[in-house]
C-alpha cells in the first residue's frame, strides 16, 4: 500500500516478532512483521486460529512487548517502555473493543463509558457530558442509566464502543466485534464502525469473518505468524 | 487530588454493588474491635466507681505528720513548717492542722455524762484547709481571718457530728468543749481522703491555744496540694525541707496511694480479653484477605478492562487498597460502637459505673484499618499483577 510521504503513520511496526517460550518449547507468534497504520485507515486482519493475529492485536494495542523489532505509536517508540509508561500511551492514543464486551456488570452504560475518563484529571461534571456525548454517537444516550444485564448483546457492543470512543484515541482496535452478536445486530455495529472513520482517526478489526473482513477499506492477511498479504479491498 | 477523587469513587461504587461480600469483609474488623473494646471498657468499669472518685479527688495530696519519736506524747511539726514547705518549688498550697487531745465535746452541758466515754477529735485548723482538701460546707462557713486574730470561739463541725448532735443546717447553736461554749458557723462536706473529719470539730488556731493549749502552736500534720505528677518527688522533697536533718522524723504520704491501688483495673485478666479479641480481628485479617482475594479472581475481566482502558497497576492496586481501608474505617466504627454497646448493657446488668478510655476508639478504628490494610495489600498486589493479554482472552 502508498502513502503519501508527508503524512507519519500512527502506528509503525518493522520487523516485530514476538516468541512464547524458548529451546524445545519454543513459539514463533509473530515472525518478523512490518506495517504501517495510516490516519484514516480502515483495516481489516484476517486469518485462521493460530495465524498470530491475536498476537499481534496485542503488540497493537500496547498489551504486551515485541521479543524483537520495533513498534512506533503516534511518535513514540514503545517497544521498550516500562509497564506504566506502554500504559499512559495505551490510554492516550488506543480504544479498545471486544468480542465479549467486558463492560464492567456492575457499573450501567455511562459509568462504563466514564471508566475511559478516570484518572486523567477530568471534572466529575466534565466526564458526564463527555461519556453522554460519546453514548449519543452510538445512539443509546437515552439508555445511560441501564446496567449491562438490562442491555442486548448489540446494546452492550455499542456502549464498549462508546466507551472506546470518548477518549478520542487515534486508533481504534476492534477484536472480533460483531463475533458474539446475531447478524442484525453485527450489521448494526459494524455499520458504526464504519461511520466512524475519519482522518483523525485509524480502525482497525481483527476478524476471521471474510465478510466483515471485505466491509474494510485494507484488508491485512495473515498465516503461521507473517502477514502473507496487504492490500486494498475492491468494493 | 483528582486521582484520588476517581479512586475513592471506584472503589466505593466497588464495595457498593456487592453488598453482601461487603458485609462479610466488614465482620472481621468489626467483631474485633468490639471484643477489644468491650474487653477493656468492661474491665475498667469493674473499678469505675473507684476510677471515678481518684479522679475527682486528685492525686496531689501528700500529707505531712511528725513520727513519734521517743519520750514525745505527741510528736509536733516545727512551727515553721508551712513556709518550709512552701520552699519546695512544686508545691502549690498547704494547709495545717493540729489535734487536740482529751477535750470533751458535748452539744449541751446536760449531755455531758452521756457523750463523755465518746471520742470526739478536736482540731485547730487554719483558714484554708477547705480549699487545701477541695472540700466545700455543707452549710454555713469556715473559720477566717477574723476567727484567728480575735481567738473567736467558733467551731466548724463534720457532717456526721453534725447528724449525732441534731445540728440543723444554718441553726445558731453552742456545743461545749470541756465546758467552753462554742458557737458552730458551719458543717463540713465528707472529706473522702480523710474519713476522721467527718466526725471532728475544727476551731481557730489562736482560740485552741488560749482555751486549751499552753505551750507553742506547733502543727501536728500539713496538707499539701502538688503539681499533678510530681507526688512521689514533692513527698521526698518535703521530708527533707521540714525536718531539715534534725531529730524529728517526718512521714509523707501520699494519700490517694491506697485508693489508686484499688481502683487498678485487673490487669492479667485485661490482657487475657484484650489478647482474644485481637486474635478475632487477626482471623477477621485473614478473611479480608480471603474474601479480596477470591474477588480479584472474579473480577480478572474487570481489572483487564480498567488496564486496557489505561489504568495502571499503581491504580489498580491503589483501588483494591482503598477499598480495604474503607472496610476497616467502617468496620472499626461499627466495631467501636458494638463494643461500646456491649460495655452498656454489662455495666448496667452489675451495676458498674461506665468507664471507657477516650483513646480506646480512635486506636480501635486505626487498628482494624492496620489490619484491614495488611490483608488487603496481598490481593492488591495480586489484582495490579494480573495482564489484561490474559484476563481479556483477545481473538
Amino acid at each position: 500500500m502508498t502513502s503519501p510521504v508527508d503524512i507519519t503513520p500512527f502506528m509503525e511496526l518493522a520487523e516485530v516478532s514476538r516468541v512464547y517460550g524458548s529451546g524445545d518449547t519454543e513459539v514463533r507468534a509473530l515472525d518478523s512483521v512490518s506495517l504501517s497504520i495510516w490516519p484514516g485507515d480502515f483495516v481489516s486482519i484476517v486469518g485462521p486460529s493460530g495465524s498470530g493475529k491475536s498476537t499481534l492485536l496485542g503488540l497493537l494495542g500496547c498489551l504486551d512487548a515485541p521479543s524483537s523489532g520495533r513498534i512506533v505509536v503516534d511518535g513514540e517508540d514503545v517497544t521498550a517502555l516500562a509497564d506504566a509508561a506502554r500504559t499512559r500511551v495505551r490510554g492516550r492514543s488506543i480504544g479498545f473493543v471486544f468480542q465479549q464486551f467486558h463492560l464492567i456488570p456492575h457499573l450501567d452504560a455511562l459509568g462504563n463509558v466514564e471508566t475511559a475518563l478516570l484518572y486523567r484529571g477530568v471534572r466529575p461534571a466534565d466526564r458526564r457530558e463527555r461519556a453522554l456525548e460519546s453514548l449519543a454517537r452510538v445512539g443509546l444516550a437515552h439508555r445511560h442509566d441501564h446496567r449491562p444485564v438490562q442491555l442486548s448483546g448489540g446494546e452492550q457492543q455499542r456502549v464498549a464502543l462508546a466507551r472506546s470512543l470518548v477518549t478520542e484515541p487515534k486508533i481504534l482496535l476492534a477484536d472480533e466485534p460483531t463475533g458474539a452478536l446475531d447478524s442484525k445486530n453485527a450489521a448494526n455495529v459494524m455499520e458504526i464502525l464504519g461511520g466512524l472513520r475519519s482522518p483523525e482517526r485509524a480502525i482497525v478489526i481483527v476478524t476471521h469473518d471474510n465478510g466483515i473482513a471485505d466491509s474494510a477499506a485494507r484488508k491485512i492477511s495473515m498465516r503461521d505468524g507473517r502477514v502473507v498479504s496487504d492490500e486494498a479491498t475492491t468494493p | 487530588m483528582s486521582t484520588f477523587r476517581d479512586l475513592l469513587r471506584v472503589s466505593l461504587s466497588g464495595l457498593a454493588a456487592r453488598k453482601m461480600r461487603t458485609v462479610l469483609l466488614l465482620l472481621g474488623p468489626m467483631i474485633g474491635v468490639a471484643a477489644i473494646i468491650a474487653a477493656v471498657g468492661l474491665t475498667d468499669s469493674a473499678k469505675g466507681d473507684l476510677k471515678a472518685k481518684v479522679a475527682e479527688l486528685g492525686t496531689n495530696l501528700v500529707e505531712i505528720s511528725a513520727s513519734s519519736s521517743f519520750g514525745q506524747e505527741t510528736p509536733l511539726l516545727p512551727e515553721d513548717a508551712i513556709e518550709r514547705a512552701l520552699t519546695v518549688t512544686t508545691v502549690e498550697t498547704v494547709a495545717s492542722v493540729r489535734q487536740l487531745s482529751n477535750v470533751l465535746v458535748t452539744p449541751y452541758t446536760e449531755a455531758r455524762e452521756e457523750f463523755e466515754t465518746i471520742p470526739v477529735p478536736v482540731l485547730a485548723a487554719d483558714d484554708v484547709l477547705p480549699d487545701v482538701l477541695e472540700v466545700d460546707l455543707v452549710a454555713g462557713r469556715w473559720l477566717d481571718a477574723f476567727d484567728e486574730s480575735t481567738g473567736a470561739r467558733v467551731a466548724v463541725i463534720g457532717q456526721s457530728l453534725a447528724q449525732e448532735f441534731s445540728y440543723l443546717p444554718g441553726e445558731n447553736r453552742t456545743i461545749e468543749l470541756d465546758g467552753f461554749a462554742y458557737a458552730v458557723v458551719g458543717v463540713l462536706e465528707r472529706v473522702p481522703l480523710e474519713p476522721g473529719f467527718d466526725n471532728a470539730v475544727f476551731i481557730p488556731y489562736r482560740t485552741a491555744g488560749d482555751d486549751f493549749l499552753d505551750d507553742e502552736l506547733e502543727p501536728n500534720k500539713l496538707y499539701v496540694r502538688c503539681e499533678e505528677g510530681q507526688e512521689d518527688l514533692t513527698a521526698q522533697a518535703l521530708g527533707v525541707a521540714i525536718g531539715l536533718g534534725g531529730p524529728d522524723e517526718i512521714a509523707a504520704d501520699i494519700k490517694s496511694e491506697a485508693l489508686e491501688l484499688a481502683a487498678q483495673s485487673d490487669r492479667q485478666l485485661q490482657l487475657i480479653v484484650v489478647s482474644m479479641g485481637l486474635l478475632a480481628i487477626v482471623v477477621g485479617g485473614l478473611g479480608i484477605a480471603n474474601v479480596m482475594s477470591i474477588s480479584v479472581i472474579q473480577r480478572s475481566a474487570e481489572i483487564g478492562i480498567r488496564r486496557a482502558l489505561g489504568h495502571t497497576r499503581r491504580i489498580i492496586a491503589l483501588q483494591f487498597l482503598l477499598e480495604a481501608v474503607a472496610v476497616g474505617i467502617v468496620g472499626g466504627i461499627l466495631g467501636v460502637l458494638l463494643g461500646m454497646l456491649a460495655i452498656f448493657v454489662g455495666v448496667s446488668a452489675a451495676g458498674w459505673v461506665f468507664v471507657m478510655a477516650s483513646w480506646l476508639a480512635p486506636a480501635g478504628v486505626a487498628l482494624a484499618v492496620v489490619i484491614s490494610v495488611l490483608a488487603g495489600s496481598y490481593p492488591a498486589v495480586r489484582a495490579a499483577r494480573l495482564e489484561p493479554l490474559e484476563t481479556l482472552r483477545l481473538g
